[in-house]
């Protein structure tokens, strides 16, 4: 059965120390593009922690939301696309192919989580972070969209390693560079199509929700809600 | 030109093609280079990447898809008007329609480039067009941008034939005018056309059919750019209302840069004796009619907005109401129909100055509209933690005067080479009429009355 | 062989030629006439009526909706990829593709049938003369018979206001 590649994030779990940001960018060689660039909105963070405040002080809290591709099964950004650069794989990843992407940016209009990045100039890495590029990541020349892959590089990887020495994937063997950087484990990554896999009983969890799931695009990423331990009841 | 005419209809309309005043010169140099420094920016885009343009994370379309949408809708005023007229068979149209319908091809046009200005990659946007490549790979017609392609294609072939076609026998007559090079130019540009009736008939008959098929064509044209925004599952692009919005408010700034064209012309070529107050009145009425069915589709939208209360779309809603897009939000209001209903309303005022000032603030209101749309609701997408703002750079405003010197230098140019009025639909209709004075019903009816 | 035509400022004048040289026996198909418009309400324009290029228009049209059909249907099969969870051949989307090369098919047709019937691009005839794009109206034979050409002169001559001219 082919596999069915998902993430549960737990909020409750989420601190907002965003090691999965730094994590990302080295794993996909994300170019930095600089303070100026990135106050006019050009940064690129294929994950980002959103932070929101919630109440009013001195009641008010401080929330934290992972935000990435959320690989949707009926994605809005892959139809847009005139040139299919964007579209479903097998295993249902939503892929971007950089070579064919001609940069209508129609994909991260059409995309209601802004999970989508351009290149609005030529990549560059503030020195020394040229020296750590990854050579399993191709870079993204000016003018492509790029957004989050599940580090497909590294599912390529663990699959054939696996192929060579005849076994099955473990789970939680492979996981994105997100998800292994998260100190608190609020990331889990793994096959939804495989029910025994930590991330599918996850999914099945009643505090697991969608974002923005009244759009329909079926994301594959469940969010678990905290739950409510410093509610006023419960104090 | 020599000739002692007995044809002084085609004497006055062919002159701007013989006599070339020094204003002319001055004119197209001034136009040109302004196009020149529209051309530089590009480059300069090309060259450091499209990142020197306004748009941002998450407002990717900016002034250069407002343009598109603008220059597509400015599109909408001559082949659709001029096929709608034809078809009714109004009289007066006579000689509106082919400076109606350069506005359309030149519009188009220009309106076209704005998709591939835009683009990332733009050296890579011959990959919308459906050809077997190495690459194996054919373009994805689920893509409105696919649509758009097709049928922004089929609508500036149809436009071009529309106007060309009926331009061959104007063609004929500046031939046996003129001598020397030009003589051989025209002669080629007319195809070898002599006025046999087999050859009337022909040309009568192809435009006929033409008209039917334009007007589907220019419908669809608007509807799918609208298709555009509203595949987009985006706050207050999503909606079932895109389609007629979109071509109303397109053939409603049509309308009015036709008039201001026909001002212009009317003014600069002496045409006062072929382009009565009768036609601006006519297209005033026009004008007026649109300017209330936008005024009746944003009143739709709005309302369907405002009561649904759905948070994500009453955040662009409240940001055009009463945020920072506000001051553009009711500028556009007060330019698409406060401004312009008293003035096309009132007959006193619905005069040839009245029409152009009505057709001056109805450009600067649908520019605003399209601008609108675009940005605000990407600026306020669905998670609050992602809203942004737009500010357009000095590239995309360089690059917007440039194409509305573009479009004025082609028209000029095109008045300078092609009669702009055709002279054979002319005298079919017996022109140059006496003035017409709209007093009695009687006459304003026997304006619309068909030919036997 | 020579050419016989006569120049008319009044329409009236040239379908009372035409009439002329229609009573010396001239065949329909060899009368000329040329105008520098189509004169819809005068009999002599009556003879060509193009009615059937409205089906060409139709046939033009349905080559394209079946272009556009094969083009989306067939392509969208060659690489099956899958978008947004759409079937691989969607309709939808490729009903406006078909629709707008029906248009395109209906445009294009019109537009070659009208150019290859009217002989545009093609040579000046002889019999043409520029007067006819200055408002005159050109009634001619080119090539009468021998025995013919003298009685067509007459009969041009006869209608008042005809400038009568030949070629040989």
């Amino acid at each position: 059965m082919a596999h069915r590649w998902g993430m549960v994030v737990d909020l409750d779990r989420c601190t907002g120390c965003e090691a999965c940001v730094t994590a990302c960018h080295a794993e996909n060689n994300i170019p930095t593009v600089g303070a100026a660039e990135a106050a006019r909105g050009r940064a690129m963070h294929w994950i980002r922690v959103e932070r929101y405040w919630e109440g009013e002080f001195p009641e008010a809290r401080l929330t934290f939301r992972p935000v990435l591709c959320q690989q949707c099964d009926n994605a809005p950004c892959e139809a847009v696309c005139p040139t299919y650069a964007s579209h479903q794989t097998d295993e249902g990843l939503n892929a971007q192919v950089y070579n064919r992407c001609i940069g209508t940016r129609y994909c991260a209009n059409a995309c209601m989580y802004n999970v989508r990045f351009f290149n609005f100039f030529h990549p560059q890495w503030e020195k020394p972070l040229q020296l750590q590029l990854n050579p399993d990541v191709s870079l993204r020349e000016s003018g492509v969209m790029e957004k989050c892959t599940f580090c497909v590089q590294r599912i390529r990887a663990a699959k054939l390693e696996a192929r060579a020495e005849a076994r099955e994937l473990v789970d939680g063997a492979l996981q994105p560079a997100c998800a292994q950087a998260c100190p608190a484990g609020a990331l889990v990554f793994g096959d939804l199509n495989d029910p025994e896999s930590r991330v599918a009983r996850l999914s099945e969890s009643p505090r697991g929700t969608r974002l923005l799931e009244e759009y329909g695009a079926e994301p594959k990423i469940t969010y678990l809600q905290r739950q409510g331990w410093h509610e006023p009841d419960i104090q | 030109m020599n000739r002692t005419s007995n044809n002084p209809l085609a004497d006055d309309l062919v002159r701007p093609l013989f006599h070339t005043s020094v204003w002319f010169y001055g004119s197209v140099t001034v136009l040109a280079s302004i196009v020149l420094c529209g051309a530089a920016a590009w480059g300069y885009q090309l060259w450091y990447g499209i990142g020197v343009a306004g748009i941002n994370w998450p407002v990717f379309w900016g002034f250069y898809l407002t343009n598109f949408v603008f220059w597509i809708g400015i599109s909408h005023a001559g082949t659709l008007i001029s096929a709608i007229l034809r078809l009714v068979n109004a009289r007066w149209r006579r000689p509106v329609t082919r400076c109606a319908e350069v506005i359309t091809v030149f519009a188009l046009m220009i309106g076209a480039m704005f998709p591939v200005i835009h683009l990332g990659r733009p050296w890579l946007a011959f990959w919308l067009a459906p050809y077997p490549s190495a690459r194996e790979i054919w373009p994805n017609f689920r893509s409105p941008l696919a649509w758009d392609f097709f049928a922004i294609n089929t609508y500036l072939t149809g436009s071009l034939l529309f106007l060309l076609l009926p331009m061959i026998p104007d063609f004929a007559l500046v031939r046996d005018r003129s001598t020397g090079l030009r003589k051989r130019i025209y002669g080629l540009l007319a195809l070898g056309w002599q006025g046999t009736t087999k050859q009337w008939h022909r040309l009568e008959a192809g435009m006929q059919i033409m008209a039917i098929a334009i007007i589907p064509v220019a419908v669809s044209v608007h509807t799918i750019v609208s298709f555009d925004f509203s595949m987009a599952t985006v706050p207050m692009w999503h909606s079932t209302i895109f389609g007629p919005y979109f071509v109303a408010g397109a053939i409603f700034s049509g309308i009015a840069a036709l008039i201001i064209a026909m001002a212009a012309l009317r003014r600069l070529l002496h045409l006062e004796a072929y382009l009565h107050p009768v036609h601006f009145e006519n297209l005033g009425k026009l004008l007026l009619l649109m300017s209330l069915l936008w005024g009746y589709f944003v009143f739709a939208e709005r309302l369907t907005v405002w009561y649904g209360n759905e948070h994500s779309e009453m955040a662009v809603f409240w940001a055009t109401q009463r945020g920072e897009y506000a001051p553009l939000y009711w500028t556009m209001v007060i330019c698409n129909f406060v401004i312009p209903l008293p003035i096309l309303a009132l007959r006193q005022l619905r005069t040839v100055a009245g029409t152009v000032v009505a057709s001056f603030a109805v450009l600067i209101g649908m520019w605003l509209e399209r601008f609108l749309i675009v940005v605000p609701s990407l600026a306020r997408k669905p998670l609050s933690y992602t809203w942004g703002e737009y500010t357009p750079q000095p590239v995309e405003i360089i690059l917007m005067v440039a194409t509305f010197a573009a479009m004025i230098l082609l028209y000029m140019l095109f008045s300078k080479f092609v009669p702009i009025i055709s002279i054979w639909e002319m005298k079919v209709g017996n022109q140059p009429h006496p003035p017409v004075v709209t007093e009695t019903e009687d006459e304003l009816a026997g304006l619309w009355k068909a030919r036997p | 062989m020579k050419a016989v035509y006569a120049l008319y400022t009044d329409p009236d004048a040239a379908q009372r030629a035409v009439n002329a040289l229609r009573t010396e026996g001239v065949a329909e198909r060899d009368i000329v006439v040329m105008s520098s418009e189509p004169f819809e309400e005068y009999e002599f324009s009556h003879r060509d009526k193009a009615t059937w290029l409205h089906w060409i228009a139709g046939a033009g049209g349905l080559a394209g909706l079946i272009v556009g059909y094969l083009l989306t249907a067939t392509t969208q099969q060659l690489w099956p990829l899958v978008t947004s969870g759409m079937p691989i051949v969607s309709t939808w989307p490729n009903i406006i593709i078909v629709f707008e090369l029906t248009m395109l098919g209906a445009i294009l047709a019109t537009v070659v049938a009208l150019l290859i019937t009217a002989s545009l691009p093609g040579r000046l005839s002889r019999l043409y003369d520029p007067a006819v794009t200055e408002g005159y109206i050109l009634v001619g034979v080119d090539g009468p018979s021998e025995e013919l050409a003298p009685r067509l002169d007459r009969a041009l001559a006869s209608v008042e206001g005809g400038q009568v001219k030949s070629i040989t």
